[in-house]
């Protein structure tokens, strides 16, 4: 029994607890092959999903398709899976920020059968964000297992989103820095050791099992002459502007489906149906919709500006009912596709309006759209720039690459100040990165700073008592207490009642009560130390009473809070880079 | 300082007895009461190394516009001023993270499930999941809202005993109420003398105070000891009004499978307010 629980424990193995970094290893290629295993089989699943339901896309009833899938996937969710749900990554930032990285058991399979159900059916979303969830969920469950601290725990779940990512696309690196960038948001030598790790575990059980596939490799190569560096500008512009809108239009659609009272159900099943009749029309707005990349890549996507363009829109509003109206899914790949479109549209524009000019071919293009709408979209280039680097192994347009990423990212970055996953943790004040002030202030509670050494003093004293005390006090602040209820009744600032000392004359005839503030501010156990600071700079205290349940329980002070803050600063930076 | 019990309000005939033992048990302790009024059927609680769902079941819903009514009148009938919690985190919209940083939780002994609500039946899942996460002790109360007038410990010489008698000893400290101790040895091969269990209270240093005479500060009233007769026989001797204070959860989740546990049974036997205090519970300072 004692060997099963130090078996469980293994962070209070000797040789991890002087260096976790071999444990963290350890346990990372576990979760980057658990999590791996995950994104593969959801991946094989959407085949089947798609191969089987092929037959059924001919009947003029195919429309109805995506409406039961999304049903089904909502239904599963709440009522099997009793999940709650939101979008799946910013749940995962929002754990790491908040509860070191705290996930539910269920969440690693939930995602996955909804997605599947979804996407699979015909829905415009992408697996993506589900696998990313899974994973995390994955590596957060072992942590849990193995009582790991909410550091390695986090690192964990690091791992398995890393793990997740770098399987789905065969692209290790891209799930390195997709974790760091957005998951973690901090680079710590501790942290990227591991996920490095799972990513490695994660791609290679990929290539094992599914064969080294580059999921979107152009069978030419792409000459880049000074002309497209130049276009890429607009490009950006243009992914941008396409990043802006589906971000947008997103949000819009969350909030006109709340608006319709209906079960959560019917809603989803209304979502759904709508795709289904786009995809009548735009068959390429159907499912993740990675045919419609591979034909822009190779250049033999056909129709002309206004059809991609149209295409483009579709697409962004079919994935806004998708997944605005109740289905599962992320929107990694629908940014990919509508990002394609974007590129081709615009290169059609420019062969249009500069017939003369030698450009490169659609297909760069395209791959550089997908660019531009990810680091939009997400508000983070270095995963936009790895991931197009790696899923179509086009390393000759790096520089447009790079180009297109930032210019998009700086631009997109003007009209939506935040990327499409933080942006609700953002406004409800939940994004916590590690090292700012709100996450500093976020780890301490109250009762770590409250100071406890002051002298309570009873509505009924006279002056000349109370002076007694003020000699005995070495602090500025006596709470008011009543002798009888032990309620807290008021406070005594000592710079407030400074002209009653040097007036003997009051000393036997003034009491406390009639001195003291009897409304003074007052904090609460509960309150968050944010609240707390813009109470005291609003009103220029430097200290305020804790009362509890009408009790006077200590003080806050902004000295004893600097204090706290710098340690608890230092802890979270000690490993950055 | 002050403590507080977290209490979940069901605006029903039941949820109103679970809700007077709460209020009495802050009367008896001196205790402040957080109560949440739920507007969603689930919440999460985050605790140190697990995050625990709380599905409630439909009734936890009920006529939300007099709950705060009923709560408030039910609270100042005991002069408790009782404070309303409202989740400022949501993991999802409709999923709020209720804190965890309270000293008792209040917790009937299934909250998503109704057909359990009449009987005393088994614990439920979450409750369990609760029990083994938290590092406050779960007060169960009974059915029906009764006072308790003494505290009787369940002893059985393990760690998690160990830590409800510490819990037995302040609470009976703070209330006043007399404190008892009930210990089953064991039938069969496993039965173990009364020198093993006061050896284990030497170990732990509290021998003095169950065994010793008031000289010696004893606190306890009472130690039913039973060496004979099957153990869910021998809980008849347990006070009908006491309250029950027990350690859970100690062993694997096998072992439980397996063989069951002591504390499902007590609990299924007996129909007293139980006080449990789980594997992570913390023994606060003095």
């Amino acid at each position: 029994m004692k060997k099963f629980i130090s078996w469980r424990h293994p962070g209070t193995i000797s040789i991890f607890r002087m260096d976790d970094r071999l444990l963290l290893i350890g346990m990372g290629i576990i979760v980057g092959l658990c999590s791996g295993l995950a994104a593969l089989a959801l991946n094989h699943s959407l085949i089947f999903m798609l191969e089987f339901l092929h037959d059924f896309r001919h009947y003029w009833w195919a429309f109805l398709l995506p409406a039961a899938g999304a049903m089904c996937s909502s239904l599963f969710l709440e009522k099997i899976m009793n999940e709650g749900a939101g979008h799946g990554v910013p749940e995962v930032i929002y754990s790491v920020s908040r509860y070191g990285g705290l996930i539910r058991l269920r969440s690693s399979i939930s995602r996955l059968v909804s997605s599947c159900l979804t996407i699979g059916s015909g829905g415009s979303a992408g697996p993506e964000a589900p696998v990313v969830m899974s994973g995390s969920a994955i590596g957060s469950n072992i942590a849990q297992f193995f009582f790991l601290n909410d550091r390695q725990r986090i690192t964990l779940v690091g791992c398995g989103a890393a793990g997740a990512v770098a399987s789905i696309f065969n692209a290790p690196l891209t799930g390195i820095i997709f974790t760091m960038e957005i998951i973690l948001g901090e680079w710590s030598m501790v942290n990227i050791i591991p996920i490095a790790v799972a990513s490695v575990a994660g791609a290679e059980l990929s290539r094992t099992l599914r064969g080294n596939i580059i999921a979107f490799e152009s069978s030419g190569s792409f000459h880049i002459g000074h002309p497209d560096l130049f276009a890429c500008i607009g490009l950006a512009m243009f992914a941008a502007l396409a990043s802006v809108l589906f971000t947008r239009t997103l949000r819009r659609m969350h909030k006109v489906s709340r608006k319709v009272s209906v079960p959560f159900w019917v809603r989803a099943a209304i979502g759904g149906c709508a795709v289904g009749l786009l995809g009548f029309m735009v068959p390429e707005v159907m499912g993740e919709g990675y045919h419609a990349i591979h034909d822009m890549i190779e250049g033999v996507f056909k129709g002309g500006i206004g059809i991609v363009a149209l295409a483009c829109l579709a697409k962004i509003l079919a994935t806004a009912l998708t997944l605005g109206w109740g289905g599962s899914g992320g929107i990694f790949a629908p940014s990919l596709v509508i990002g394609s479109f974007a590129g081709l549209a615009y290169h059609r524009l420019l062969v249009f309006l500069f017939p003369s000019v030698m450009w490169v071919s659609e297909g760069c293009f395209a791959l550089l759209g997908m660019a531009g709408m990810m680091s939009g979209i997400l508000q983070a280039p270095l995963t936009g720039i790895f991931l197009i680097l790696e899923i179509t192994g086009s390393y000759e347009v790096m520089l447009p690459l790079i180009i297109v990423s930032a210019l998009s990212t700086t631009m997109t970055h003007y009209f939506e100040p935040s990327s499409f996953y933080f942006k609700e943790l953002m406004e409800k004040g939940q994004l916590l990165r590690p090292g700012t002030d709100s996450r500093v202030l976020a780890d301490i509670s109250i009762r770590e700073v409250i100071e406890k050494d002051c002298i309570c003093v009873r509505p009924d004293m006279l002056l000349r008592e109370f002076l007694y005390t003020v000699q005995r006090s070495t602090r500025n602040y006596f709470p008011v207490e009543d002798q009888e209820s032990g309620q807290f009744v008021g406070m005594i600032r000592f710079d407030q009642i400074k002209p009653y000392f040097f007036n003997s004359v009051m000393y036997d005839t003034v009491i406390v009560e009639q001195i003291m503030d009897a409304n003074p501010d007052t904090v609460h156990y509960d309150d968050e130390l944010s609240e707390v600071l813009n109470k005291m700079d609003t009103h220029g205290h430097f200290s305020l009473p804790v009362v509890f349940n009408g009790r006077f329980v200590g003080m806050v002070s902004k000295a004893t809070l600097l204090d706290k803050y710098r340690d608890e600063l230092n802890v979270q930076t000690a490993h950055s880079f | 300082m002050e403590t507080t019990i977290f209490h979940v309000f069901r605006n029903t005939p039941l949820g109103r007895e679970i809700l007077l033992q709460s209020l009495y048990f802050c009367q008896q302790t001196s205790s402040s009461i957080a109560v949440y009024i739920p507007q969603h059927v689930r919440f999460l609680m985050y605790y140190e190394n697990d995050v625990v769902q709380v599905d409630l079941d439909q009734s936890y819903l009920t006529d939300p516009e007099t709950a705060k009514e009923h709560a408030i009148e039910l609270a100042l009938s005991m002069d408790v001023e009782p404070r309303f919690i409202t989740p400022k985190n949501f993991t999802a919209s409709t999923l709020p993270d209720i804190p965890v940083d309270f000293d008792f939780m209040c917790c009937p002994r299934s909250i998503s499930d109704l057909s359990t609500k009449i009987s005393l039946g088994h614990i439920g899942p979450k409750v369990r999941r609760i029990i083994n996460s938290a590092r406050f002790p779960i007060l169960m109360p009974s059915a029906l809202f009764k006072e308790w007038e003494s505290i009787i410990v369940f002893f059985g010489g393990s760690d998690n005993s160990i830590k409800a008698l510490k819990l037995g000893l302040r609470l009976s400290q703070i209330t006043g109420v007399p404190l008892d101790m009930f210990t089953y040895s064991g039938g069969g091969g496993t039965q173990k003398n009364k020198e093993h269990f006061v050896e284990v209270l030497r170990e732990a240093g509290l021998e003095d105070i169950v065994c010793g005479n008031e000289d010696q500060n004893a606190k306890v009233r009472e130690w039913y000891f039973f060496d004979g007769g099957k153990f869910e026989h021998n809980l008849y001797r347990v006070p009908h009004n006491a309250l029950a204070v027990l350690g859970a959860y100690g062993h694997g989740v096998v072992k439980d499978v397996l063989f069951g546990s002591t504390m499902e049974m007590i609990q299924t036997i007996l129909p007293n307010t139980l006080l449990i205090a789980g594997p992570n519970y913390v023994v606060p300072h003095p």
